[in-house]
């Protein structure tokens, strides 16, 4: 089959605030210094610029204010300046206010956004500026030539389930590039090809992941005033499972409801939707809801290990930059700064290298060196160890927390972080004999019913659900937008075998739990159970790719354009 | 007077005409009783006697052996001069793939104009008034032609009840309008129709659907809905469970990722209703549930629910239908 190939200078996979950054920053240098323009190419996933973006957010203006500085002027989507913080200790009835708000949850100065629409304005600014942004198109693999990256395949299109080809077929296209900064995001397909093929993270300690939940809500108006940001710890997480809810205040009325889960609970029933759907019910939430309305949905991990976790970002001929090098503040909860921080170095770096005719790794190295002297080293290096020692519990990560802001994070010894995949205990483990001959017999039965009861399969956090209030996976679905073009394979690569013989019976599949949702489904056959995998339903959290307990879940990018369709999220 | 353009393949009426005789009857009483004629264009077989018997106006025939096959100019020539020798106030059509074929052509043709999708007649102030779907459905407009006549207007499938077509007590009278067409400037020379799939599946022209979800159970215990289906003169349907494990065909997939309809009847077996399927089938005009579980969101969206055991009922229906 012959592929189109197409050569530019830089290509940046993925225009999230990372990649948009990278490639704002490249047209900037180019004005700057002069000189013959380097060709610039961005691929986007979604089909429009900013649809599958999800974050809570409040955004730290800092790095957008040396890359754009008249951003207020340039009609930046800032809904709100955050005007008041609260934060809360949930237990299951009440809510204890903490006095003083720790300084790394102090918001004064930062801003509520969307981020959907954040990036869309990014977008526009890089319009017209010479820079080709492909959207509807996902990379596919990574192109190499021995131990060099020489730029990115993209997805073919128009091939059926079966595998074979449509008459719209198209073959994808092999952009090649000196450079090529990956920027696809936490958990990105193609990052993972690169730390596998390249050993990128040698030395490093395992990624670790949350899940963040999110539903835009119209509520009465006065129910909490622009501009307030709210945070809770504690209900309905257990003390061993890392994680809070967040409240984000919107103007007309309009709240930003979310939950993060860590990735790493040991309880194999746990599902962080139920989790959601719990911290919805808790009274102080349900007050704020009550006689509103869901309008969106949509999921997302994160990355949350921090400094020591981030694999090293450059190699021969290309550099890692935002989400997908897991650059992101879990004790501040912020990464869009970072992300777009270190997209503007990985731009410096790459426009350097490239002029002076050297994309080696020897010469990209001084992306390390530049993200070493910025502020995301001065911000990340500190609490390097903090998310790590959440691991021992709520109340050890919170002292150790505390410990961190008086030392600065001095310590002689790091905390050594697990996989969080790792941690998920058998059902034989976590609930003792009995329970597991119980669930066996009774798997995926019920795994679909909300109600939990003992030895069934069901989530372990059920939790009523009215579909006024609380919703099943199926119906948050529905407000996520999510849609792809059903005649195609599918987009999760999964050794089912594993799903009947042993998942079953050790974890008592889980990926129906943690998938946010509802892509698997356990359906009870004559033969045994089989998995069932709704593709079409999937809001490219990541989450399946992440948190499987066999790691027999791959991740790999559907039809470009398919995906969530994130509006205002 | 009214004219009302009937649509047909091959003799068969396309029965999508009723309702745009019930449109137009609706039409003539706001306009104080109008009377109302019906054309008939190409060779109709037994068309044009099918509408002469309901007695509703004279029905008008337009035979020119360059009819057929269909094409729209051979139709905009013909419905051009009919229209000027009758002198209709309204064109009224039904909203078919073949009236959006040529309506917008032969509207352009009179310089008259044209309004499209109506689901509603009004008595506004100032005149009758239309209303159309906009973006999607999400707006709905009012629009008042204004000009010389004739109006165009074409009426959205489903939102006129062919039923409510009054009948005249004795049939009409059947008139041959003579009509010459010039071969030369009919520009489409059109192959022969064809299905794309075999035994492809319009749901959406079914007037009654028998769906089943995954209370189904199996692919052994769909003859349990084939058989009412067959009793009711239903097609089969499913919900999305269903398709995806293959036991009925993609086709046949009711819902966000499959087809939306609006029957007048729509028998839900076993099928909780997520949203998704709601999506493609609320508008139904009638709404049976059937379901185990009496919180099962179908039952939000049914006219008549009843909270059992299909397995028992669906074959007690069966055994009443058949008694009639």
């Amino acid at each position: 089959m012959s592929r189109e190939t197409l050569e530019v200078d830089v290509l940046i996979v993925g225009g999230g605030p990372a990649g948009l950054s990278a490639a704002l920053r490249l047209v900037q240098l180019q004005k700057e210094r002069g000189g013959e323009p380097l060709s610039i190419a961005v691929l986007e996933k979604a089909r429009d610029a900013g649809a599958h973006m999800l974050s809570g957010a409040v955004l730290d203006p800092s790095t957008l204010r040396d890359l754009i500085p008249d951003f207020r002027e340039k009609g930046a989507p800032l809904a709100a300046d955050v005007r008041r913080d609260r934060v809360y200790f949930f237990t299951e009835r009440s809510n204890l206010r903490f006095p003083v708000i720790p300084s790394p949850l102090r918001n004064h100065g930062n801003y509520i956004i969307s981020l959907n629409k954040f990036v869309g304005w990014l977008a526009a600014q890089i319009d017209g500026q010479g820079v080709d942004l492909f959207s509807g198109f996902a990379g596919q693999h990574v192109l190499t030539e021995g131990a060099r990256v020489v730029g990115v395949r993209t997805g073919d299109r128009g091939i059926d389930r079966q595998g074979v080809q449509k008459p719209a077929f198209e073959p994808g296209v092999d952009i090649l590039a000196k450079v090529t900064i990956f920027c696809d995001g936490v958990r990105g397909n193609l990052t993972k090809e690169l730390l596998r093929r390249f050993q990128l993270g040698r030395g490093r300690q395992p990624e670790q992941f949350a899940i963040g939940l999110k539903e835009l809500w119209e509520v009465p108006p006065d129910r909490l005033e622009p501009g307030t940001v709210v945070h809770s710890m504690g209900y309905p997480l257990r003390h061993d499972e890392f994680g809070g809810g967040f409240i984000y205040a919107l103007p007309e009325g309009q709240l930003s409801v979310g939950f993060v889960a860590g990735l790493n609970y040991r309880d194999p029933l746990f599902d962080p939707h139920m989790a959601f759907n719990r911290f919805k019910r808790h009274p102080f939430v349900r007050r704020l809801l009550d006689g509103g309305q869901m309008i969106r949905y949509g999921a997302k991990a994160l990355p949350e290990g921090g400094w020591n976790t981030i694999p090293r970002p450059y190699m021969d001929g290309a550099l890692i930059a935002g989400d997908a090098g897991g650059f992101l503040n879990s004790m501040r909860l912020k990464g869009i700064h970072l992300a777009m921080r270190t997209g503007m170095l990985a731009a410096e770096s790459a426009f350097e290298a490239v002029r002076s005719g050297d994309t080696s790794a020897a010469a990209l190295a001084r992306y390390q060196e530049k993200i070493d002297r910025s502020a995301v080293k001065t911000e990340l290096y500190p609490v390097r160890n903090v998310h790590q020692a959440f691991d021992l519990g709520l109340f050890t990560g919170l002292a150790f927390a505390g410990l961190t802001l008086m030392t600065r994070g001095r310590w002689v010894e790091d905390l050594h972080g697990h996989a969080g995949h790792e941690r998920m205990k058998t059902l034989t483990w976590y609930y003792g004999a009995p329970a597991y001959a119980n669930a066996s017999a009774s798997a995926g039965a019920s795994a679909d019913r909300s109600a939990g009861k003992p030895g069934s399969l069901a989530p372990s956090n059920a939790t009523e659900v009215d579909r006024r209030l609380t919703f099943d996976k199926l119906t948050n679905v529905h407000y996520s937008g999510a849609a792809h073009d059903e005649d195609q394979p599918p987009h999760l690569l999964v050794h089912t075998e594993v799903c009947s013989s042993i998942c079953g019976p050790e974890y008592g599949h889980p990926c129906t739990r943690f998938c946010p949702a509802h892509v698997y489904d356990i359906v009870q056959e004559p033969g045994g159970p089989r998995l069932q995998i709704n593709a079409s339903n999937c809001v490219h959290c990541k989450t399946c790719d992440i948190m499987d307990p066999y790691g027999v879940i791959t991740w790999v990018p559907p039809e470009g354009g398919g995906g969530p369709q994130y509006n205002g999220m | 007077m009214i004219l009302v353009v009937a649509e047909h393949r091959g003799g068969t009426l396309n029965r999508a005409t009723w309702e745009a005789v019930a449109a137009a009857q609706l039409l003539a009483e706001r306009m104080g009783g109008a009377p109302i004629r019906i054309a008939v264009l190409g060779a109709a077989g037994g068309v044009p006697q099918e509408l002469a018997a309901a007695g509703v106006g004279d029905v008008l025939v337009l035979a020119d052996p360059a009819l057929e096959p269909y094409t729209p100019d051979g139709y905009v020539i013909a419905l051009a001069g009919a229209i000027a020798s009758v002198s209709p106030r309204f064109v009224a059509l039904s909203h078919t793939y073949q009236t959006r074929d040529f309506v917008p052509a032969l509207a352009a043709r009179l310089n008259r104009p044209l309004v499209t999708d109506v689901t509603a007649v009004s008595e506004g102030a100032g005149g009758l008034t239309f209303t159309r779907p906009m973006f999607q459905g999400k707006l709905a407009a009012e629009v008042r032609p204004v000009g010389d006549a004739p109006c165009l207007v074409t009426f959205q499938i489903g939102a006129f009840r062919a039923d409510q077509v009054r009948k005249g007590t004795t049939p009409s009278p059947v008139t041959d309008v003579p009509v010459t067409i010039d071969r030369a400037a009919i520009r489409q020379t059109p192959d022969a129709p064809f299905q794309e799939a075999k035994q492809a599946v319009d749901l959406s022209q079914a007037a009654r659907i028998v769906a089943v979800g995954r209370g189904i159970k199996s692919k052994e215990h769909l003859p349990v809905a084939e058989s009412l289906a067959t009793a009711l003169g239903a097609e089969l349907a499913a919900s999305r469970p269903i398709c995806d494990s293959g036991w009925l065909p993609m086709e046949r997939q009711i819902g966000s990722s499959g087809q939306t309809v609006a029957p007048k009847l729509y028998v839900a077996l076993g099928i909780s209703g997520a949203i998704q399927h709601l999506v493609g089938m609320k508008g139904s005009r009638t709404i049976v549930a059937i379901n185990k579980d009496a919180d099962a969101p179908i039952f939000e969206v049914a006219d008549y629910g009843i909270v059992g055991d299909l397995f028992e009922l669906v074959p007690a229906l069966v055994a009443e239908l058949e008694k009639k």
